[in-house]
């Protein structure tokens, strides 16, 4: 991966989607098949809700957690702040799951709210806990997806299991956009600081709504540009997107097949 | 005069009703030529060059591919056989990966998938980016951009090649890198246009050259006797090539013999009687 050397100077100052799709181009997992990816996602996926245990959820977050870093390359300090916006929205998530509201003073901590009582009992945060993990655990299966799979790839992969055309051409061509535009906003942003655009917070307002709007003039001219060099390059109305052949290898299906036998074997044990 | 492939007859193309982008355009082209567009900034170049490779479709006008007429059906056949590298790389770059992207244009002529990946493996050899190829375009700089807009087109494989000023904006490793494309591709009987403010480039490099002036074809000759003239240089605001002010101050000084024209340092040395650069 020695050419992405030079952009790792610079990963300081990637935020959400351009990280993850910074990592998504340098995972060892990205040879991997995407339509087997995507399927073992999903697979681990319904496993972690439908099995509903938390030694089940709690493996595969650090299953998942060790694969994210040692396979798709991502530094342990990085996967944690990625999953700091998740943990911050199950936390409150959960937390809304644990009060309960009630008439009578139940529960094992409360307050009262005009006549009525917000409480919290032991049970309760079991079960908030429960429902923290198995949302873990189905981010870092998602996590492994988004992680090991640029999304160019993951469209064609979409397509190849019957998304409607629609829909996986618009993400092409939206992740190509996405680029193009934050590149344009930030280049607009510098010239606009460079002449004391943010001098204080009301002008830093008006810049901002300038360039929201020169950005929206700017996204129709150049759409049209790119219908021009997509039509003198023979696009009649129907993208085909070329993808790399890649394999599902028996030891992979193998791998898979191993890892939800034993987070059904989990299951049971816990059972026992 | 080389074998003709592409005639322009009295096209004129307008954007808006009143105002025409190219005036009564008519013009021939011989295969393998090496042709330099000058002219200043909306002069019509560009509009000339979506016209060339069918992407804008004037009403009054005619081009001819190899002697046929293209209608609106045979457009496809046009734009299968010019190739149009635009000027802003970042314009045309449209699939998620550079492999993808250099397939794009072979996977619209709906070649077989074997074919599609040995013009991707070619175009990519050609421009030498093997190592780039399973990179996103956003993670490439602009010198890469422009050779993997280049690739692109190179992977249709046409006869006609038409570049909106592509040194624009490139640092010189770059510049030279294409210079070395354009002779490479001259050398396998490529006809290309090229859209150009460098005079010093075109005089250098073009065999023939097309002037430009609000729309209107003014001078369509040689190099050499295009940028001899100069009222015309003065009304398409085109300055002469440095090479020639040179020798022509040689000249009048007796340095050089008359009639050599240099187009570059080592040329000169030779014109002076020199055998090589410094002597």
């Amino acid at each position: 991966m020695k050419g992405y050397r030079r952009h790792k100077g610079r990963r300081e100052h990637f935020h959400g989607t351009a990280a993850i799709d910074f990592y998504a181009c340098q995972s060892g997992i990205r040879c991997w098949n995407g339509c087997f990816k995507v399927i073992s996602t999903v697979l681990i996926l319904v496993m972690c809700l439908a099995l509903d245990a938390p030694v089940v959820s709690g493996f595969i977050i650090l299953t998942m957690g060790a694969l994210n870093v040692k396979g798709n390359r991502v530094r342990f300090k990085d996967y944690l702040v990625l999953l700091k916006i998740p943990i911050v929205f199950l936390v409150l998530g959960s937390l809304t799951a644990a009060v309960e509201i009630s008439a009578d003073p139940l529960g094992n901590w409360r307050v009262s709210l005009y006549g009525m009582w917000l409480y919290i009992s032991k049970a309760g945060i079991w079960r908030a806990a429960e429902l923290f993990l198995k949302t873990m655990g189905a981010v870092s299966a998602m996590y492994f997806l988004a992680l090991s799979t640029p999304a160019g790839e993951l469209a064609a992969a979409l397509q190849r299991l019957h998304i409607p055309r629609l829909f996986t051409e618009l993400m092409h061509m939206i992740y190509r956009f996405i680029f193009i535009l934050t590149e344009v906003q930030r280049t607009m942003k510098m010239a606009a600081v460079s002449r004391l655009g943010d001098v204080d917070f009301k002008t830093s307002c008006t810049t901002f709504g300038l360039i929201g709007g020169n950005l929206l003039i700017l996204s129709l001219k150049k759409a049209n540009l790119y219908y021009d060099a997509m039509v003198s390059r023979g696009y009649k109305g129907e993208f085909f997107f070329w993808e790399e052949e890649k394999n599902v290898k028996a030891w992979q299906v193998l791998l898979l097949l191993c890892y939800l036998t034993a987070l059904m074997l989990l299951r049971l044990a816990e059972e026992i | 005069m080389k074998e003709e492939i592409l005639r322009v007859q009295h096209l004129t193309y307008e954007y808006q009703p009143g105002h025409t982008a190219i005036e009564d355009v008519s013009l021939s082209i011989g295969k393998g030529e090496k042709i330099a567009v000058m002219g200043s900034n909306g002069a019509g170049k560009s509009t000339l060059f979506l016209n060339l490779n069918g992407v804008l479709q004037a009403e009054t006008g005619e081009i001819y591919y190899q002697g046929i007429q293209i209608g609106r059906k045979d457009l496809g056949n046009l734009r299968r056989h010019v190739g149009f590298v635009f000027q802003d790389a970042d314009n045309q770059m449209i699939a998620s990966t550079v492999e993808a992207e250099v397939a794009f244009g072979p996977l619209n002529l709906k070649l077989p998938r074997q074919e599609v990946d040995k013009r991707i493996d070619e175009a990519l050899d050609y421009m030498n980016l093997q190592s780039y190829r399973k990179r996103p375009p956003h993670y490439l700089s602009g010198g890469e951009k422009k050779r993997v807009s280049i690739a692109d087109i190179l992977a249709m494989k046409p006869e006609i090649i038409l570049f909106d000023e592509p040194a624009a904006a490139l640092d010189p490793f770059s510049t030279e890198m294409l210079q070395q494309v354009l002779s490479d591709l001259s050398r396998e009987e490529k006809t290309l246009l090229i859209s150009t403010h460098d005079v010093d480039f075109a005089y250098r490099w073009a065999e023939r050259i097309l002037v430009f002036d609000q729309g209107k074809l003014v001078a369509d000759g040689e190099t050499l006797e295009i940028f001899l003239q100069d009222k015309l240089l003065e009304q398409a605001h085109l300055k002469k090539p440095e090479m020639l002010k040179i020798y022509e101050i040689l000249l009048k000084r007796g340095l050089v013999c008359e009639g050599s024209y240099p187009k570059d340092a080592m040329e000169l040395t030779k014109c002076m009687g020199g055998t090589a650069y410094g002597e």
